[in-house]
């Protein structure tokens, strides 16, 4: 997985993909005959040529019109929340602060990883490029004009001016990442973590987050430290390998006992940041919970075979708004009888969670079986245990090939956190009807603003993210088959 | 036993060393199906030791059962005085000791060739990097491909993955190593450039046992030869005995099928 050696032949074999893409003019043809040879080749190819440039032109002709006659103002007077949704007044530093420093954090870790990537393949002497500006842009196009589209409905100067320092510390974050020594650029994926883990602090304004976090990382860090070296034969190493997470486990559940609140605006936060949020959080938990479950289900222990197919299984044949209903009744036995019933956002981060995970362990299982068991015995035959064999020989591979796979399924789960409404979390879509019902746009027939809105913000994310991982697949496929 | 004998007992060593691989009494079951049956073998010491028969016939189940990727169901196996028990720790002694390259190579392709060798000294025997890729250069220059050790195995021909392969399995300093068959897989031109590093193996004073349909291999590198058919041992004895003048009807059959 963790290899960018990989990057070697990115900028290439990209160019090569994207002058196949282009099919650009030829040196020899004018383009009027460029235009003869492909749009009126044939009266068939020629009919087909007007009638969907008529249609094209209809479209874009009433697109245009309707945009510019329409009542734009429902927006503008719900634009914080479509963004926040309804996080108290006096706290707004802290979804500020915490994207702030998220952004840079995602500008220091991401830099470095594409410099240990470049600086492996001119070790390697693969070809590549140096990250441009300009690719940066190009690859997140999407992002970038949805934000500029957000800005012109701003009322003060307060939100450019914020966005500008993010882009500057985004900016910044990445020349220094670049530029960092070698040692410190091993922690790049690191400081992407910290930073969320700093922007859900700062907003859930608690340590008790920090507190959960922390115990799971440090629960998995430990196990999978541990895991190598237990000797699963002998008694012993049976009872920690049980013990461990169980120990780990019951940590947890006692620091949740002592958070009775997120406190701040974590209950009132909702709109696209909390839709972004969620997904980002359900991906990145879901994925290690996802990636334990596709193990356990292959696991020689009918008991925790047992139980990872239950869980698999149900979650995957029940509705997420099920779930989500369910989450009410059944979350609270989970937690310690002092915390009462979750919250809608504890909640929703906790289903999404458990949702992906379920459905990630399957799209792991398919690249696992994927994995020619010579791979296996290749490395047995070595002497490695079978904790690094998984690690170094297995996943890796199952991983890379099930990609496009797995990015559909954050797609989706972007998209179906649309479904948060239904427990009471104010997310992207729902600010949209919130906003039809408020007494000044009530019957007004607004609704196709706000839901053109909201769509093209979802798309402008989910359009990003599919190109993305067309481009990982790109780099992941060089030289490795 | 003289050298020039040849019969069906396999636990003789030639020259009389001491032996690095025992296998007492060992039978194998695959459910109802019984692939080994009470098989009797010693290898001592630098001994080179081809295993041939028809497909089928345990060869392959015999050389894996030497390094536990299959369990032997009764009998003792005995590696480097080690024998080979359920206990994890054993097994992976064992496995240290012992080497083995595939007929479908079984390179990892998500790793350049480099890191394809120096990944078990690194991850199993703690060695640091430096020390680990120094060693697999070495190996590569002996197996004659050290041009490609920043490659990955997909951009590489047949022949040169199983010589990466070879030079893999050397990474740990085996004291025996296992082929099966490692020549099988290979377009007939490269044959050649893999049967010639192990020989140069042999020549070296390495342990082997092959598993191999090369007969003019076998004729030129084996100390012994061991024939199989069905799971038993038919017939042992030096390479000239053995395809000059072979006892056993099954041996003689099988010969005249593949010469
Ligand atoms: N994993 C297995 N499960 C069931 N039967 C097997 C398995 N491996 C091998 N066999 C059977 O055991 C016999 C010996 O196989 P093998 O050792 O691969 O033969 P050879 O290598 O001599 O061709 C064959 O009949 C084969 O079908
Ligand atoms: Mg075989």
């Amino acid at each position: 997985m963790n290899n960018p050696g990989t990057d070697a032949a990115v900028g290439g074999e990209l160019a090569q993909a994207l002058a196949a893409d282009h099919r650009p003019l030829h040196s020899d043809q004018t383009p009027a005959e460029w235009v003869k040879n492909n749009l009126f080749s044939s009266a068939l190819n020629s009919v087909i040529t007007v009638l969907s440039a008529a249609f094209a032109g209809l479209v874009l002709y009433f697109g245009i019109q309707w945009a510019v006659n329409e009542e734009w103002e429902i927006i503008r007077s719900n634009l914080r929340n479509f963004m926040i949704g309804q996080f108290p007044k006096d706290e707004l530093w802290r979804p500020w602060a915490g994207g702030l420093a998220l952004v840079g954090s995602v500008g220091l870790g991401s830099a470095g990883m594409a410099r240990n990537a470049f600086d492996d393949a001119i070790e390697k002497g693969l070809p590549t490029e140096r990250p441009t500006w300009l690719g940066l842009v190009r690859r997140f196009w999407s992002i970038l004009a949805f934000i500029v589209i957000v800005l012109t409905f701003t009322r003060t100067i307060l939100p450019t001016l914020g966005v500008l320092a993010g882009l500057g510390l985004f900016v910044a974050g990445r020349l220094i990442g670049w530029s960092l020594p070698v040692g410190a650029r091993r922690f790049s994926p690191h400081v992407i973590l910290v930073g969320l883990v700093a922007l859900s602090t700062i907003i859930a304004g608690s340590g008790g987050l920090v507190a959960i976090v922390g115990g799971l990382v440090a629960a998995l860090i430990v196990s999978a430290a541990v895991g190598d070296r237990i000797d699963r034969t002998a008694i012993s190493g049976k009872v920690a390998a049980l013990a461990i997470p169980l120990l780990g486990g019951v940590i947890v559940w006692f620091v949740m006992s002592t958070v009775d609140s997120f406190g701040f605006g974590w209950k009132d936060w909702g709109g696209l940041y909390l839709t972004l949020f969620v997904t980002v959080a359900g991906i990145s938990t879901g994925m290690p919970l996802g990636i334990l479950l596709a193990i356990g289900r292959r696991s020689q222990l009918p008991v925790i075979k047992g139980f990872c197919v239950l869980f698999i299984e149900f979650v995957r044949g029940v509705p997420l708004i099920s779930l989500l209903f369910f989450s009410g009744f059944m979350l609270p036995l989970l937690f310690p009888p002092s915390a009462g019933i979750p919250d809608g956002t504890t909640r929703a981060m906790i289903v999404i969670t458990l949702f992906s995970a379920a459905y990630i362990a399957e799209i792991v299982r398919g690249g696992l079986q994927a994995v020619p068991k010579g791979q296996t015995e290749a490395a047995q035959a070595q002497g490695l245990s079978a904790g690094k064999i998984q690690r170094l020989i297995v996943m890796p591979q199952a991983l890379r090939a099930v990609i496009p796979a797995m990015v559909g399924q954050f797609i989706s789960l972007f998209k179906d956190t649309s479904l948060l409404a239904i427990i009471g979390v104010a997310e992207f879509l729902q600010i949209a009807t919130i906003a039809n019902t408020q007494q000044d746009f009530l019957g007004k027939g607004l609704q196709p603003v706000t839901y053109a809105f909201v769509a093209l913000g979802y798309w402008a994310f989910a359009y990003t993210m599919s190109k993305e991982s067309r481009r990982i697949e790109v780099r992941l496929g060089v030289g490795t088959r | 036993m003289s050298d020039t004998t040849i019969n069906a007992d396999a636990t003789q060593i030639l020259g009389g060393g001491d032996a690095i691989i025992e296998v007492d009494g060992v039978d194998k079951l695959f459910g109802d199906f019984q692939a080994l049956t009470n098989i009797n073998m010693r290898v001592g010491a630098q001994e080179v030791v081809v295993v041939i028969g028809p497909s089928g016939s345990g060869k392959s189940t015999l050389i894996r059962c030497i390094n536990r990727l299959e369990r032997h169901d009764r009998g003792r196996i005995l590696v480097d005085g080690i024998e080979l028990s359920d206990d994890i720790r054993n097994i992976q002694e064992i496995r240290r000791e012992t080497g083995m390259v595939f007929q479908s190579f079984n390179l990892f392709p998500h790793l350049t060739i480099l890191d394809n060798i120096t990944l078990a000294p690194r991850q199993v025997r703690n060695m640091p990097k430096g020390e680990a890729e120094a060693t697999a250069m070495e190996l590569l220059e002996r197996v004659k491909i050290p041009e490609q050790a920043q490659k990955y195995p997909g951009q590489l021909s047949g022949g040169q993955q199983q010589r990466v392969a070879i030079a893999r399995s050397l990474a740990m300093k085996p004291k025996v190593l296992l082929f099966d068959e490692p020549t099988s897989a290979l377009d007939p031109e490269m044959i050649k450039e893999v049967l010639d590093t192990m020989k140069d193996l042999a020549n070296e004073g390495m342990t082997m046992i092959c598993v191999t349909h090369e007969m003019g291999f076998a004729r030129e590198v084996a100390d012994r030869v061991v024939f199989m058919a069905d799971g038993q041992i038919v017939e042992v004895g030096t390479p000239e005995h053995f395809f000059d003048n072979p006892q056993e009807e099954r041996t003689k059959l099988f010969l005249s099928q593949i010469l």
